[in-house]
């Protein structure tokens, strides 16, 4: 293909896909410019995406009362008092109806990792720590991350209380822990 | 329940990338091998079990469809099965129970796996987007948006542990690597056959701490089949059958945090115990003559030798101190270089392990063969920190 063809080819494949047209450029031009014979693996930049709307369902009221009030809410049941954060509408052991409970937003670290290498939606983010908390009245861990000065001094059994985003959008990651 | 053997293997090479083969073609190539390896025509195969993990790597939701169509097995029965990492030992699983029921006689057993077609524009690399359509498979409400990635949440589990017992240290994890690497050397199909030291492991760049570099198995393009019969119909093939004698699974929960603890895996304990009872294995370490662990990452094939009854718990660091899990040891792991020697090729791995025991049970492994092998064990494991595990027992007849 000559390069005149290449960039209008690349131009449009960048649209269709919803990537920098300069970055397309840069992953194809060598193949596609060059005369490599008609048998040669012939690649096209692509994507899979789908727009969705989401109902949490049973689970909405945890994340209202984090959007609109700023309060961590867990689910207690109603047969073995077993309480649940992340929350669920029924309890898995006992199958029965589980209650809202508010909960104070402290807790403690049951294992950390400090994430280096990242997913392509979080890269820009690294190097950042991911945390199993058991907050205080709870019978289950809730994943989330932990913001600290010095990750290096993220440790098992640290301390943690909630922490919420100034900026709030109904999801889980509107919320985050720091050391106490 | 009817005995079952594994009569035909067939084993791609393991690559970071087949730009030259779409997943259905390198599932083919696979196919070819294990009917030749049988000595039988596509004609004697009864129903098809497929193992494809993540359809993002496939770029085709639903593509056993298209495998089972391009390798011309339409119009005979066939099911997909997709359990994470362990996708390749669960195939096995639900193609043993196919037969073993007496339903079919002769099951293909197809595993197959792209990934590297996940390209990130950004960086002009394809991990960071292989690890974004990992991603969708973890919980999506809870903790998918909080960064956690593969690596992450068995990182997770190894500190718990390191926290509980004092190991694995970074150092007897470092050992790990460099023993699975060096394997691979001997290994043809191997995609990351590496002269290390451990030094490298340890100066390594850290990819989720504790875990650096060389800790992490890559991913990997490739397939792996085999063909499961009968015992009355297994006669009829050309090499003798290598007998699946137990298996043990289970699915844990999925969200970490609701489990008792977080520093072994129950999944792995139980599908273990379970493998052993029906095969009748008391003492692993002296039944077992090798075996092929779903080390993912070095920390993790550490704590199998534990959840895999090797030693007990929080033994796990001296068996690579020690050199018990060495290819000269008393019970050799991954002699096939594993997954971080060999390669993960998700859906074809666990069946790339069955074919390494059956490789030295068949006394077929060259010059990696394990002399005397009669009995061999597959670990494979998938989902956050081991949420599924099947474990097999594989052996041949005794002479
Ligand atoms: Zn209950």
């Amino acid at each position: 293909m000559d390069k005149r063809t290449f960039l209008t080819w690349a131009d449009r494949n960048a649209r269709r896909i919803g990537v920098k047209k300069e970055l397309v450029i840069k992953a194809f031009e060598k193949d596609m410019t060059t005369q490599t014979g008609a048998d040669t693996p012939f690649e096209i930049p692509d994507t899979m995406h789908v727009n969705m709307r989401y109902s949490y369902g049973g689970q909405s009221r945890f994340f209202r009362e984090i959007l609109e009030n700023k309060r961590i809410m867990g689910t207690r049941c109603n047969q073995c008092d077993k309480v649940f954060c992340p929350p669920r509408a029924h309890c898995p052991h006992c199958y029965e109806k589980t209650a809202w409970t508010e909960l104070k937003g402290t807790g403690r670290v049951l294992s950390y990792t400090t994430v280096y290498f990242a997913t392509s939606s979080y890269i820009k983010q690294v190097p950042y720590i991911v945390a199993y908390i058991k907050l205080d009245g709870t019978d289950t861990a809730i994943l989330s991350n932990v913001e600290m000065k010095d990750i290096k001094r993220a440790r098992v059994g640290m301390q943690v209380k909630v922490v919420f985003r100034g900026q709030r959008d109904g999801r889980i990651t509107d919320i985050y822990f720091k050391e106490t | 329940m009817r005995k079952v053997g594994v009569v035909g293997i067939g084993t791609t090479q393991f690559r970071s990338r087949w730009i030259e083969k779409t997943y259905f073609e390198l599932a083919f190539d696979a196919v070819k091998m294990a009917l030749d390896d049988a000595g039988i025509a596509k004609d004697k195969i009864d129903c098809v079990v497929y193992g494809i993990y993540n359809d993002f790597f496939e770029r085709q939701f639903q593509p056993d469809l298209f495998v089972h169509d391009y390798i011309g097995m339409a119009p005979k029965p066939a099911i997909r099965v997709s359990t994470g990492g362990a996708t390749g030992g669960s195939a096995i699983s639900a193609g043993f129970a196919q037969v073993a029921s007496g339903l079919y006689d002769v099951c293909l057993v197809v595993g197959v796996e792209k990934s590297a077609d996940c390209f990130d524009y950004e960086t002009g690399k394809s991990s960071p987007e292989v690890l974004k359509a990992i991603s969708y498979t973890a919980d999506m409400t809870y903790e998918q948006p909080t960064g956690r990635t593969a690596a992450g949440s068995f990182a997770l589990t190894t500190i718990a542990h390191l926290e509980k017992y004092g190991n694995p240290t970074e150092m007897q994890m470092a050992k790990v690597s460099v023993k699975n690497h060096r394997n691979a050397l001997l290994n043809p199909v191997a995609q990351s056959p590496i002269a290390l030291t451990v030094d490298d492991v340890m100066r390594s760049p850290m990819i989720a701490y504790p875990f650096k570099r060389f800790d992490n198995c890559l991913y990997s393009e490739g397939s792996a089949v085999l063909i499961l019969s009968s015992e009355d119909v297994a006669k009829t093939f050309k090499k003798p059958p290598v007998w699946i004698r137990g298996i043990g699974a289970a699915l844990d929960w999925a969200v970490i945090g609701n489990r008792k603890d977080l520093y072994s895996f129950e999944s792995s304990r139980i599908a273990a115990k379970k493998a052993y009872a029906m095969a009748g294995i008391k003492d692993p370490v002296d039944e077992i003559d090798l075996a092929e662990l779903h080390d993912a990452f070095t920390g993790t094939e550490i704590i199998a030798y534990e959840d895999c009854f090797f030693c007990k718990e929080g033994g796990g660091g001296r068996l690579i101190d020690e050199g018990i899990v060495e290819r000269g040891g008393r019970l050799p792991v991954n002699v096939s270089g594993g997954l971080i020697g060999c390669g993960h090729a998700v859906g074809a791995t666990g069946i790339m392990q069955a074919n390494e025991i059956v490789l030295h049970l068949r006394d077929e492994a060259g010059n990696r063969q394990i002399k005397n092998a009669k009995t061999g064990l597959v670990q494979s494991i998938g989902g956050p920190g081991a949420a599924w595990t099947v474990c097999l027992v594989l052996e041949r007849d005794r002479i």
